[in-house]
């Protein structure tokens, strides 16, 4: 098997046979990119209302459903009238700490069982029986970290309380955000993703950040294109004029 | 060294592509499909000349630097609790898989599409220690289940209509009579995979890009798949080519916005995963072990080699979709793992010029690949060079070689050149119907095999010349 040394020399052997390349640099990187992103959030809170607008067109142009709420009290009920459409009994969700909201007394009053997703470490078998809640569940809630406007992308980063799969084994899923996820374009993304990774990344951190554009979709069978192929079969987003609440 | 696919010569394989009237028309309505949207994302898209710049910039970079950006994406990996596997040739990238395979006592291994796991041809190998790999992509799933190839880099199975799915599925998976209805048979796909995706021990993805100073590997997809095989098994591995790895986040973003509308005309595809090592404590679903592989077979080789540009490749398919060569014969006369005009290079890349020697001719160097292409890899000059090296190779039939040395002695002095214009004239009479030199004899026949030649006109331009 071949070393990290080996493999190391042998690039570096070809690369010193190459004399006169034309100079390029790789993108520019933001210096402080914390202190950038802040001011870039600044900006962004002066014009959120063209930035919403161009992401529910641009999210009903990719087969979201786009609903908008005054106040996070108001969650609850939308998300009752989508589970209520689609006969969803069962509905997993983000811990309210992550999702800004409660909605699980609410949603059950209404029949509908929620469950929700713990924060801390839980033993093996605990994991196993809430993969299969989650595999089982109508609905999957969750909140999101970015809604980008440019390509009508939720951007999620995963860790304990927020599953990856809440957003990808339910045939559902719905995300709800407020202003303060808003972004205009990819390029801003990669500032936020410059932003994460500076310094010591928070301990709960987790190991994937998810780029959602719409539903799950295929055209392998002569280019039809057909959704739910292996994640959800339908994106709603919820966004909350009035604010989720953040308790970090 | 990667094996060829097939023993058959191109001319076989291109002309049983010819005369496949199903293969032609789903090739004709993809690639027209394809064209289209992509041309119409770019046009919507007004900074994508300049990203496309951008983005052509950053893989050059990268690449004057590839060894520092590897040592950083290495050291990043390890400290975020994966393991970097380092494999020169294909069949070490296997051997690396098949231990941790062996050692985690793996059943069944769910894979993401993933073309360097088709070039290094690890499902055979998985195949052979007891290992079940299944494709989780649904068309290489069809294609899996077909005991077929891909034959294109993102469509893998356009060759295939959905009568021809439905039979597929109704044979192979035991479910009579099911319609040739793709919303059905997606469902279907869906049931079969769902249950694999959650039993199976191990995950095996690509990588789209690797971010070398977050230590992430992106995979791209848009059925969901890469998420699934990298956060329901305990173990993953990525495989992936050493040109993947890119600087830094906010190259990623460059990159992203062109990908998908070059690829599928999308903005985005519906899923981009960024995978940083194994679960972390609290999370309640991701691996418990994370293994990357850095792949050489022959890439190193061509850092300072002609076929350094195709290093760029991002594997969009877009140079495919506007091949006039692709469009009439299909992925699988090409005959190796990579087809289209990319797939020329990279198969001289991973097998050694003597591969392609009649590949190389199969191009009309027309340029519209180089056109397509997101980072503008300029695949036609690559193509001459390759030609080029398979004629001083003496990889090229001696008769070729012979006639176009000559033919060069020619074009380099006048007074043969006008000498031999004359000897043509005579020479050709006895071969000219209706203006056209449709046959040669001897080895000449090669030749007007598959094209006319025009004959030596009554009076050449230079003779005209005189004349004025």
């Amino acid at each position: 098997m071949t070393s990290k040394a080996e493999f190391l020399a042998r690039i570096r052997t070809e690369m010193a046979k190459t004399p006169g390349l034309f100079t390029a640099s790789p993108a520019e990187r933001p210096a402080q990119p914390g202190r950038r992103l802040e001011v870039l959030r600044r900006e962004l809170s002066e014009r959120w209302p063209q930035t919403l607008e161009r992401f529910r067109l641009e999210f009903e142009r990719v087969a979201g459903v786009f609903h908008r709420v005054a106040t996070a009290a108001e969650v609850p009920a939308a998300l009752e009238r989508i589970c209520s459409e689609r006969a969803a009994q069962r509905l997993v969700a983000w811990p309210a700490e992550e999702l800004g909201v409660t909605i699980a007394p609410a949603l059950g009053a209404a029949g509908i069982a929620v469950e929700s997703m713990p924060r801390g470490v839980v033993p093996e078998h605990e994991r196993i029986r809430l993969r299969e809640v989650i595999a089982s569940a109508d609905l999957g809630v969750t909140g999101a970290d970015l809604a980008v406007a440019e390509t009508a992308t939720l951007v999620l980063v995963s860790a304990a309380g927020r599953p990856r799969s809440t957003s990808l084994l339910p045939p559902c899923h719905v995300a709800v955000f407020d202003r303060e996820a808003l972004v205009e374009s990819l390029e801003q993304v990669g500032l936020a993703l410059e932003a994460w990774h500076e310094g010591t990344p928070p301990p709960e951190r987790g190991a994937v950040i998810n780029f959602i554009t719409g539903p799950s979709r295929t055209a392998d069978i002569e280019l039809t294109l057909t959704r739910g192929v292996h994640g959800p079969k339908e994106i709603h987003a919820i966004f909350v004029d009035g604010g989720l609440s953040r308790h970090g | 060294m990667t094996e060829p696919i097939v023993s058959t010569p191109l001319r076989e394989r291109a002309t049983r592509a010819l005369g496949d009237r199903l293969l032609h028309e789903a090739l004709d309505i993809a690639t027209t499909r394809f064209i289209a949207l992509r041309r119409d994302a770019f046009a919507d898209f007004p900074e994508g000349e300049q990203l496309r710049d951008r983005a052509r910039a950053i893989k050059e970079a990268t690449l004057q630097r590839l060894d520092a950006h590897l040592e950083t994406l290495v050291a990043n990996v390890e400290r975020l609790g994966g393991h970097v596997h380092f494999a020169a040739t294909a069949e070490e990238a296997r051997e690396v898989i098949l231990d941790i395979a062996r050692r985690t006592g793996a059943r069944m291994a769910v894979k993401s599409k993933s073309m360097a796991t088709e070039e290094i041809h690890l499902n055979d190998a998985l195949q052979a220690i007891g290992v079940t790999p299944v494709e989780t992509d649904l068309g290489e799933y069809i294609i899996q289940l077909a005991h077929e190839r891909p034959s294109h880099i993102i469509a893998p199975a356009i060759h295939k209509t959905k009568g021809q799915v439905a039979e597929l599925f109704s044979r192979e998976l035991k479910r009579p009579g099911l319609p040739a209805d793709p919303e059905v048979l997606t469902k279907i796909a869906r049931e079969e995979l769902r249950e694999k995706f959650l039993t199976a021990d191990l995950g095996i993805t690509g990588a789209n890009f690797a971010v070398a100073d977050t230590g992430t590997v992106v995979l791209v997809t848009n059925e969901g798949n890469g998420r699934m095989v990298t956060s329901l098994p305990r173990v993953h591995v990525a495989v992936m080519g050493v040109e993947k790895v890119i600087p830094s986040m906010t190259d990623l973003a460059v990159f992203l916005a062109i990908l998908a509308k070059s690829a599928t005309g999308q903005k985005l595809s519906v899923y981009t995963t960024l995978v940083q090592g194994p679960r972390r404590p609290g999370e309640l679903e991701g691996p418990d072990e994370f293994h990357l592989v850095l792949l050489d077979n022959g890439r190193i080789a061509q850092i300072a080699g002609t076929l350094r540009e195709s290093l760029y490749c991002l594997r969009c398919g877009a140079c495919l979709n506007v091949c006039p060569v692709y469009r009439q014969i299909g992925g699988h006369a090409y005959g190796y793992t990579y087809p289209g005009p990319i797939g020329i290079l990279l198969t001289a890349m991973l097998n050694g010029p003597r591969s392609v020697k009649d590949l190389a001719h199969a191009s009309s160097l027309c340029g519209a690949c180089a056109d397509a292409c997101p980072v503008r890899i300029d695949i036609p000059r690559m193509l001459i060079e390759l030609r080029r090296e398979v004629d001083e190779r003496k990889i090229a039939p001696w008769s070729e070689r012979v006639v176009f040395k000559a033919f060069a002695r020619l074009l380099r002095s006048p007074a043969l050149y006008r000498l031999s214009a004359r000897i043509g004239r005579a020479l050709q009479r006895p071969f000219v119907r209706d203006g056209r030199i449709r046959t040669l004899p001897l080895v000449f026949g090669q030749w007007t095999r598959t094209r006319d030649l025009p004959p030596v006109a009554a009076r050449t331009f230079q003779e005209r010349w005189r004349d004025l």
